[in-house]
């Protein structure tokens, strides 16, 4: 299952007590339904299962300057950050921010980049946030193809 | 055949097979407002990553857990995380804004 990082942490346990998750549970029930948290989960993994780049996803504020905040996000999402892909989506204020790691941007481009999140503020526009992302994982993916190692022959 | 047996074969079992089915397949209402474009987004910020197991590395195996990484803390103790699961970049080790090289992607909006 995805693991949902949060970004404010509730840590009130310790070794010994049961740690207390139930805010949190119930939080992510509230934003997504089960179904779409389905959906970001299995485009989120898939994606970076075919392609061995990390895809993560951050929903949230982006403050004043979205640039900076997305890539500040993306150096906190740990692990190989070259090969790394974070896709930011801000619907409050109406903002998508992709943010490539060297790697990764040498396999999708900055065009195919622009192409992929043109077709989710389109959704986004409508409305449709879940299905946005999902179709702009695909097409990120689609882009960037297989890792070199495992290209079919 | 009486008529009364006509169209119940004809026309009710047909009817009742394709609303069984329509009740099946169309969306029921959706529990509370849709948000729409130009609305604020009135939850806290939510980040998802795919499962560990995604990219070969032995992640914890949570399964339905959630990992809280708070985003005000400094960012050293994720890179830490991240060097001692198996990925080592030495500029990872830093705790730069802009250390994977020059960025790329693009940016929208609506």
């Amino acid at each position: 299952m995805t693991h949902a990082l949060e970004t404010q942490s509730h840590h009130t346990a310790t070794e010994v007590t049961a740690p207390t998750r139930t805010e949190e549970e119930e939080r992510h029930d509230r934003i997504f339904s089960w179904r779409e948290l389905a959906r970001l989960d299995e485009a989120l993994t898939m994606s970076s299962r075919e392609t061995g780049l990390r895809f993560t996803l951050y929903i949230g504020e982006l403050g004043k300057r979205t640039r900076i905040r997305a890539e500040e996000l993306f150096a906190q999402s740990g692990h190989d950050l070259a090969d790394s892909v974070l896709l930011a989506v801000s619907p409050g204020q109406r903002v998508v921010e992709l943010v490539t790691g060297s790697t990764a941007a040498r396999r999708i481009p900055d065009r195919a980049c622009a192409l992929a999140v043109l077709s989710m503020t389109n959704s986004f526009a409508a409305g449709d946030v879940v299905g946005g992302i999902v179709n702009g994982l695909r097409q990120l993916s689609d882009q960037a193809g297989h890792p070199p190692g495992l290209r079919p022959r | 055949m009486p008529v009364w047996q006509t169209v119940l074969i004809y026309v009710v079992a047909p009817l009742a097979f394709v609303l069984f089915l329509a009740a099946l397949t169309l969306p029921g209402g959706r529990k509370g407002p849709r948000w729409k474009s130009g609305q604020p987004w009135p939850h806290e910020p939510v980040w998802y990553e795919p499962h560990p197991e995604a990219l070969g590395e032995h992640g914890g195996g949570h399964g339905d857990d959630h990992a809280a990484l708070p985003a005000g803390h400094a960012p050293a103790a994720v890179l830490d995380a991240g060097s001692s699961a198996g990925a080592v970049t030495t500029t990872d080790e830093v705790a730069l804004p802009v250390s994977a090289g020059p960025l790329g992607g693009a940016r929208g909006t609506w």
